[in-house]
């Protein structure tokens, strides 16, 4: 009896029912901006069945070793750098009390303010011949040893020193709020000190640092500058050259979807290790660990250690990037700079505003909508971050073109006059690629904050007979203000950091501080990338501390 | 006034029911408690008739207007029903007067009503004040303030009580209680606390596992509960086995359960169906005294007493008039 009521309410018939009764507009909104979101991915998976391009069977042959082999090679090596610089930093700055502790601990996410094509620009700088490090030797009376850094180990420690900070910061996290009484038990069971931290702590912290070396991945497999100016040859090299060299699209969708391939079962990796992970320990512990005081020697030899990755990583770099503004400002800063400064921060600007509105409408209007699997499927929109800017860049481009040439033949036919292109290669489709590649930093921040409003707030004004928009404006924007602004400015830094997607698909009389530098480096004329370098670096820096007081905060 | 039929609501497509199957009607004027364990779907209930869920089946009438159906649903902000959160839910960035004028925004007098419902909840001098200015109990007044503005058809409020300590529970309950019957308004209160609801509800319904177990007026309640599981939330009673009715020889009917309350038990005093007993074990309570006992025929009982003095040897009875029964 008790069955065959259940199964009569949940009766295909009755499931209809409830369907059209729960769907609304939300409901076709979210499924939109999902839709907007996937649709480079949809793309890519569509065109694959057209065939590759005739130089396909060519690239497999020569090329896709290459790519296959460098590309492990640096997820390989950039994986072990990033744990070594990493864990090992965020240990010692967690565990132990040490000279100028407090300004390291920001200090060593600064490294995320620089794109890693600008650190392998100024490391073949320091490395060239008569390059800093030359100079150096000289002035000291020794004997010049060059290093070779243009190959792709060197490729591999530029990665991995600029990257190494998402490793760092989640693993910190980890120590500063769970290590303390794990520390406390084991002592009291009298285990050593070193004993402890392999047995005990870096084991529980797996998920924390697999958390951010996954990131780190991400944008190995999203760098184009650095690999190319390094002449390593990666899926991202291989799919601009075959859209741009070999004007091929076909072949360079597939390679965008090999790619794909390799980071959703990155993605996939992560998830399964996640769920091995069931006994992390599942109530957050507020009390902070408890730092070690050791002897003099000890604490300089720690800080040593720790201010090693903070000066290959930032200082050296900026040196040297300073050393050649110095040597080019007279060349480089007059007046189209500074049109190009404008340019880049109008855009980065707009993208930010758009970008967050774009998140924010798919947070509420999940919310709002009341069909549950469409709740689920709006989480999919974050995925865009994994996507490397090249496949997001080439997966737009395809269907704004398609849009255009359609729209066009549909102008000519009605007004018999023909235009240029209403989307492809404007700004729009540029902003388009960003939101969709950015919608998860904007979509993190701005969820964590609205989750710290009770959802008994929005209740009760729709009790009080107001409606969710309205509701909206009056009562939620009010609360969660704080983590758009985070989400702009999160978003703003990545859109001036970002080069592949750029250099795709920017407008041709539209340009950024980030493709300039890439341009001046490519035309054999790096030191001129200093100044546009520079910029990028010293906006980045601002939310990067900023982002580490809000990190602390927690 | 609330007509609800066959209402059901699962949160796992089917395998387990919040609430179900749930009938009852409410009449105009009344105060009713919802009570209920955490669990018995007591929430689900409420924040279905506010519209804040959508049932699986099932209707719900307002006024004899459909406002939930398996086709049809109108929106929480379009039922006209004041809702009193747990956690009051106040804005935190709106002053108190800001709060109430929230809901009554449109409304032409709308400074002279909120001015009225400020003064009706005692709080007219605080109205500059923010939310996280007042205490817990002023909190908990605005809210019920800023619900009843824009004149309700139906107040609901949600575990009213949950978050006040003991001392201030009993006085603000009734404080409460008086604003909602000056206010004259409909009132669903839902509560784990039996205490709350017979204090100041008119009836009373009691939820068990998602389903409507009784519904009745608050002393029909205590006096004649609808099952085993009713009667003990309103104190501990002693289930009437057989061998028990055999020590005490009183003949019951034998189609149905019966118990009697503990402050019902008598002890060392004439009944109608007395036993004797010897006491094992004493237990001191405070307010009166636990007893372990084991009644001649050889069962085991445990009973609570006022008595100070109780020697070893006991007798024990009740009347036949205090036997609670049940068609199990």
């Amino acid at each position: 009896m008790k069955q065959a009521g259940s199964s009569d309410i949940f009766s295909i018939k009755n499931k209809l029912f409830r369907l059209k009764r729960d769907s609304n507009r939300w409901s076709i909104i979210t499924l939109c901006v999902v839709f907007l979101i996937a649709l480079p991915v949809l793309t890519i998976a569509f065109k694959l069945f057209n065939g590759p391009g005739e130089s396909w069977t060519h690239i497999v042959k020569n090329l896709l070793g290459d790519y296959v082999s460098n590309s492990f090679y640096l997820l390989v090596v950039c994986s072990f750098l990033v744990f070594v610089f990493g864990v090992t930093t965020a240990w010692l700055v967690a565990r132990y009390e040490f000279p100028f502790r407090k300004q390291l601990e920001w200090l060593l996410i600064l490294p995320l303010a620089i794109p890693s094509y600008i650190v392998a620009y100024a490391y073949a700088g320091v490395f060239d011949y008569g390059g800093s490090l030359e100079v150096i030797q000289r002035f000291f009376g020794m004997e010049f040893t060059r290093v070779d850094v243009m190959n792709r180990f060197g490729l591999a420690f530029v990665l991995s020193i600029s990257l190494f900070p998402y490793v760092y910061v989640s693993t910190r996290a980890f120590f500063l709020n769970q290590a303390n009484n794990l520390l406390e038990a084991s002592r009291m069971l009298g285990v050593g000190e070193i004993r402890t931290f392999f047995k005990l702590i870096l084991p529980l912290a797996r998920p924390a640092i697999v958390a951010g070396l996954i990131l780190v991945l991400m944008e190995v497999l999203n760098d184009y500058g650095a690999a190319q100016y390094f002449g390593v040859n990666t899926f991202t090299t291989g799919i601009f050259r075959s859209w741009f060299s070999l004007e091929e699209p076909e072949t360079a969708i597939y390679l965008s979807a090999l790619l794909l391939l390799l980071v959703f079962s990155i993605i996939l990796f992560e998830k399964w290790q996640r769920r091995k992970m069931q006994y992390s320990s599942g109530k957050t512990n507020n009390q902070s660990i408890y730092r070690k005081i050791t002897n003099k020697r000890k604490q300089f030899l720690i800080f040593c250690i720790v201010i090693t990755p903070v000066l290959f990583g930032f200082f050296i770099p900026v040196a040297q990037l300073i050393y050649w503004a110095v040597l080019t400002y007279s060349s480089v800063f007059h007046y189209e700079f500074l049109l190009l400064s404008v340019q880049t921060f109008s855009i980065a600007f707009i993208t930010a505003a758009v970008t967050v509105i774009l998140a924010t409408l798919l947070i509420f209007s999940s919310r709002w909508n009341r069909i549950g699997f469409i709740k689920n499927l709006s989480k999919l929109g974050v995925l865009g971050y994994a996507i490397p800017g090249a496949v997001v860049a080439i997966g737009i481009m395809i269907p704004t073109l398609a849009i255009d040439r359609w729209l066009m033949d549909l102008i000519e036919k009605i007004s018999g006059q023909s235009f240029g292109f209403i989307i492809h290669g404007t700004l729009f489709a540029l902003v388009y690629a960003y939101a969709v590649r950015f919608l998860a930093v904007a979509y993190n921040p701005i969820e964590s904050t609205t989750l710290k409003v009770s959802n008994a707030i929005p209740d009760a004004s729709k009790t009080l007979g107001v409606g969710n928009f309205k509701t909206f404006f009056k009562i939620e924007y009010p609360l969660i203000k704080t983590g758009m602004l985070s989400a702009f400015i999160l978003v703003f830094v990545d859109v001036l950091k970002e080069l592949p997607l750029t250099l795709i698909l920017k407008p041709f009389q539209v340009n950024t501080l980030a493709v300039k530098a890439f341009e001046y480096a490519s035309d054999e004329r790096v030191m001129e990338a200093a100044i546009p370098s520079l910029f990028i670096i010293f906006t980045a820096a601002i939310p990067v501390v900023f982002l580490n007081k809000l990190l602390v905060s927690k | 006034m609330l007509k609800i039929e066959s209402l059901s609501k699962s949160y796992d497509k089917g395998k387990s029911f919040a609430l179900r199957d749930v009938s009852f009607q409410l009449g105009e004027g009344d105060v009713f408690a919802i009570v209920g364990e955490s669990g018995s779907g007591k929430t689900t209930l409420i924040r279905l008739i506010a519209g804040l869920e959508t049932p699986d089946t099932g209707t719900i009438e307002i006024n004899e207007k459909l406002v939930s159906s398996i086709k049809k649903n109108v929106a929480a902000e379009k039922r006209n029903i004041g809702f009193v959160f747990q956690e009051y839910a106040l804005f935190p960035h709106l002053k108190l007067e800001e709060n109430i004028l929230y809901g009554i925004s449109k409304l032409k007098n709308k400074k002279q009503r909120a001015k009225e419902v400020l003064e009706l909840v005692g709080l007219s001098e605080m109205k500059d004040r923010y939310p996280h200015q007042l205490s817990g109990g002023q909190q908990q007044r605005v809210a019920l303030a800023r619900a009843l503005a824009p004149n309700p058809s139906l107040l609901i409020l949600d575990e009213p009580f949950s978050n006040l300590d003991a001392m201030l529970r009993a006085q603000l309950r009734n404080e409460i209680f008086r604003i909602i019957k000056q206010s004259g308004v409909t009132a669903i209160f839902v509560t784990h606390d039996t205490q709350d609801a017979l204090a100041v509800a008119d009836e009373i319904l009691i939820l068990q596992n998602g389903k409507l177990v009784q519904k009745d007026a608050a002393a029909n309640l205590y006096t004649k509960p609808s099952s085993v599981y009713v009667a003990s939330l309103f104190g501990n009673t002693i289930q009437l086995s057989k061998e028990l009715q055999s020590a005490f020889e009183c003949p019951l009917k034998t189609d149905c359960c019966h118990a009697i309350r503990n402050e019902n038990i008598a002890i060392n005093d004439e009944c109608d169906y007395v036993t004797n007993a010897t006491v094992l074990k004493k237990t001191f309570l405070g307010s009166g005294t636990q007893l372990l006992i084991k009644l001649d025929n050889g069962e085991h009982l445990t009973v609570v007493t006022k008595h100070t003095h109780i020697d070893e040897r006991i007798t024990i009875g009740f009347n036949s008039k205090d036997v609670l029964e049940f068609k199990e």
